[in-house]
């Protein structure tokens, strides 16, 4: 038997472990928004008490960590409460840096698995840390880096700071830790996009005629009845049924695959589309809102409407392609100019707002993550030697144990499987 | 075709605490709620701002993780990393192997790439014959450690070849390299299906677990398949078992590439001996034409346009070793083995098997059948022995239960 793309899917640690329903999803960014905002309460109350400590006894040296990390970010004045972000304008600002780091890839002229894997990296990442702790810059250009290695894309780090704005070397290499922890060290993502062409070519096939049919499809679907079907499909959903010539068809199977690319490059990566559908879905929903009527005929071919699981599949598209067309990216034929410079007109507005708010409210012991990222490595030589030692001491203190017990009792097996049970 | 297989099934419940675990060692969501509350531990550490407040929650699940085993001793080293021997805290007769990536002096770009595929492409295959990763966290240091299954029995080379003239001469058959390379071609058909080419496959790469089982390791030059058109590296494949279109520095390439590797390694199962040790480059693909014949546009349409190819002087140079020098060199495999080693060495890669034709090769069903995996001779069935006593339990694999079964469900 040989494994589907399905079968390979639901092994994948991106099923496994970065797969969620909504209320999950919304669940842990409520969590991490809390616990971000009491941290940033309690750092910014620490400052204050340092600083006013300073400013009373100006030669105590005070807190060296405190004067190094925290000292030039702005605090919020100091008789109100930090006004913190909410969920809701937490992830706003990382869709929103997300699209960022898209234009970034397309500016550095990266292939766009690097960028796509980068930017579900920061998604990722913003999942269990809050914009507030770490700031979303600084994060991305690590995350971009990070899956250029993941994808096998060689970008040597001095080449790639120098590319960005103000940025060093080990401005890029100061977060890469931090990151690969929160990303649990699974580098892999699933993207939609070999799915998608992979549907491209079969319905280019089947225009032609020469569709392979998988055999529980109903008996009058012969490749030729198919391509009939197919020249013979309305444009809109609903419509009436059209005419075309096969040339005029495989151009509108061309279209909707640029279309749907379009949404996969775009809408998909920056909603929270890879956390909630699998690629599949992904790359079907683009193509129904591309083209519903193709779409629905392809699907036929996969899955009979008759068989009970139809349905289903349809509803979870339709939800999918709900999110992706929800998206600012997405254009549909019936928005006008204006009405989408309208739109973008209030978002930057209402992201202009959030910055600044955003400004207010950082945590000031996480700003200068090279410093952090050095002071993590003095701490672990200075420690290192003293873990060494310790583990000598288990070790022996272990054999010791081992030792005696087996003296005493005999070499004995009840004890794994008590541990076992534990 | 799996490439435009679409995945119908609709989306099912995401994994939660009622899934079930592919490996029982690890957590399964982002609740990071087991590690001390942060606001408390913020709140107890308020007097020492800075590096000490308290960790986020990735540095949490990092050392959870990382609290999960106890190192015992070194065990090897290799060129990248230090291995050591370890055991599950919770359950010190679970043994396991850490490999722990040593920084690199003139390496300025942060974390390895090889690290990272390797730790990438482990992470998503899991199958009996693969080397099962169970873990991944970074030391204070921020060394990448992977915790992987502890496989004792060193490697295949080792079962072969004799380093050291002390080292006993482990004596097998045809069965016995039925079942290695049975076990290998699995893996390789495995990581093929999943779209990922190893691109180091040799036999020191091959290790052995305490019940004999072969477990291909080392994913560290592995990449997936390239999309049609886009060029990759022919850098990659250790000399010996490189395969001639990368030779010839192709950079279009597949996963007949591993194929031609595994063909290699049966090759010196039989001989005892590398088969095309070359010192050079220009020396290996020397030894192919000699043994295979110089290919030309007619065995292998293309050739002439790859970036080294050369084309034979002379007629004779076309022709290759004749079946005879096969039959008397490689008996010991028989006359279907013999065939499949040439379906695996054949130079032109269209040609080639590929490894699902490999695993389905008559030779593994004809007589005499592979041998049981238990009853495959090793260097360590003494050592292991020794082993064993010393420590008072089994050197086992921590869980080859449900991926055994798994995998017969998928290949068997
Ligand atoms: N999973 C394991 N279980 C037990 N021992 C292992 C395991 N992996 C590696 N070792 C031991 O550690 C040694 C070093 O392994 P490692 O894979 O780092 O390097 P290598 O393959 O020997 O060399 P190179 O780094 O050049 O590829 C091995 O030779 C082996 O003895």
């Amino acid at each position: 038997m040989k494994l589907t793309e399905d079968d390979i899917y639901r092994r994948s640690t991106q099923y496994l472990h970065w797969s969620f329903t909504a209320a999950q999803l919304a669940a842990q960014r409520l969590k991490t928004n809390i616990q971000a905002a009491e941290r940033v309460k309690a750092a910014v109350a620490r400052q204050r008490a340092a600083r006013a400590l300073k400013t009373e006894t100006p030669n105590a040296s005070g807190s060296e960590n405190a004067s190094q990390n925290g000292a030039n970010t702005p605090l919020p004045p100091p008789d109100r409460e930090v006004d913190c972000l909410t969920m809701a304008e937490e992830k706003r600002l990382v869709d929103n840096f997300c699209e960022k780091a898209l234009e970034l890839g397309d500016f550095l002229k990266l292939p766009i698995e690097v960028t796509a894997t980068g930017v579900q990296f920061m998604r990722r990442f913003y999942l269990l840390n809050s914009p507030m702790t770490y700031e979303p810059n600084q994060i991305s250009r690590t995350a971009i880096f990070i899956a250029s290695k993941a994808e096998g894309h060689h970008l040597p780090v001095a080449h790639y700071a120098a590319s960005l704005p103000k940025t060093k070397p080990e401005d890029i290499l100061a977060p890469e830790y931090l990151i690969t922890q929160a990303l649990r060290f699974h580098y892999e993502v699933r993207h939609p996009f070999r799915g998608l062409k992979g549907g491209h070519l079969e319905m280019m096939a089947m225009a032609a005629g020469k569709a392979t049919l998988p055999p529980n499809i109903p008996q009058d679907r012969d490749p030729r009845a198919l391509q009939q079907a197919m020249l013979e499909l309305p444009r809109r959903p609903g419509g009436p049924a059209s005419a075309m010539s096969e040339k005029e068809l495989e151009k509108r199977i061309t279209e909707a695959y640029g279309f749907a690319s379009h949404i996969l490059k775009n809408a998909a990566l920056l909603t929270d589309a890879y956390f909630l559908y699998t690629p599949s879905h992904i790359w079907l929903s683009a193509h129904l809102l591309a083209d519903e009527p193709l779409t629905l005929l392809y699907l036929s071919t996969k899955c009979p409407p008759s068989n009970p699981m139809h349905a289903k599949l349809l509803t979870t598209l339709r939800s999918c392609a709900a999110l992706l067309s929800s998206h600012h990216s997405f254009h549909p034929a019936s928005q006008t100019e204006e009405e989408k410079a309208a739109r973008d007109k209030k978002d930057q507005v209402e992201l202009k707002a959030l910055m600044k708010k955003l400004r207010l409210c950082r945590d000031p012991d996480k700003t200068n993550l090279v410093k952090l990222n050095q002071a993590q490595k003095r701490d672990a030589v200075e420690n290192g030697e003293l873990e060494e030692n310790k583990r000598k001491k288990r070790k022996i203190a272990r054999e010791q144990y081992e030792k005696e017990a087996d003296d005493f009792f005999g070499p004995s097996l009840s004890k794994k499987e008590n541990e076992n049970a534990s | 075709m799996a490439s435009t297989q679409v995945a119908l099934s609709p989306r099912p419940n995401p994994p939660g605490p009622g899934a079930s675990k592919p490996l029982p060692l690890k957590s399964k969501t982002l609740n990071v709620d087991n590690a001390k509350p942060a606001a408390s531990v913020a709140a107890s550490r308020a007097s020492t701002p800075g590096l000490e407040t308290e960790l986020d929650a990735g540095a949490q699940m990092n050392e959870q993780v990382r609290n999960r085993y106890v190192i015992d001793k070194k065990i090897g080293q290799g060129t990248y990393a230090d291995v050591f021997s370890a055991h599950v805290r919770s359950d010190p007769s679970k043994l396991v192997a850490i490999k722990r990536i040593r920084l690199q002096q003139e390496w300025e770009n942060g974390i390895t790439m090889d690290s990272i595929r390797e730790i990438r492409f482990l992470s998503e295959l899991k199958h009996p014959n693969v080397i099962l990763l169970h873990d991944v966290f970074s030391t204070k240091d921020q060394k990448i450690s992977l915790v992987l299954e502890h496989l004792p029995l060193g490697d295949l080379e080792e079962v072969w070849l004799k380093k050291d003239k002390k080292d006993p001469m482990i004596a097998y058959t045809q069965a016995d390299i039925k079942s290695w390379i049975l076990m290998l071609s699995r893996a390789v058909w495995f990581c093929h299906s999943h779209r990922i080419l190893h691109r180091d496959i040799k036999s020191n790469n091959c290790l052995i677990a305490a019940n004999g089982c072969l477990k291909l390791a080392d994913f560290g030059l592995a990449r997936p398949f390239a999309e049609p058109g886009r060029k990759m590296t022919h850098q990659v494949i250790t000399r010996y078992y490189r395969p001639p279109e990368l030779l010839y520095m192709a950079q279009h390439y597949g996963p007949k590439v591993d194929v031609w590797s595994v063909g290699m390694i049966l090759a010196e199962l039989t001989l005892r001996q590398f088969m095309c040790p070359g010192n050079t480059e220009m020396e290996q693909l020397n030894m192919y034409c000699e043994i295979f014949g110089t290919p030309t546009e007619e065995t292998w349409p293309g050739v002439s346009k790859l970036q080294c190819y050369v084309a034979p002087d002379k007629p004779a140079a076309q022709r290759g070793h004749p079946k005879s020098w096969w039959e008397s060199n490689f008996g010991l495999i028989g006359e279907d083995g013999r065939n499949l080693l040439r379906g695996m060495l054949t130079m032109d890669p269209k040609k080639r098997l590929s490894s699902e034709e490999v695993v389905k090769h008559p030779w593994f069903s004809s007589s005499p059948r592979p041998t049981k995996m238990e009853d495959l001779p090793t260097k360590g069935k003494a050592d292991l022995k020794r082993f064993g006593d010393d420590l008072k339990r089994h050197a086992g694999e921590l869980d080859s239960g449900r991926g055994d079964k798994v995998a017969r469900k998928l290949f068997g």
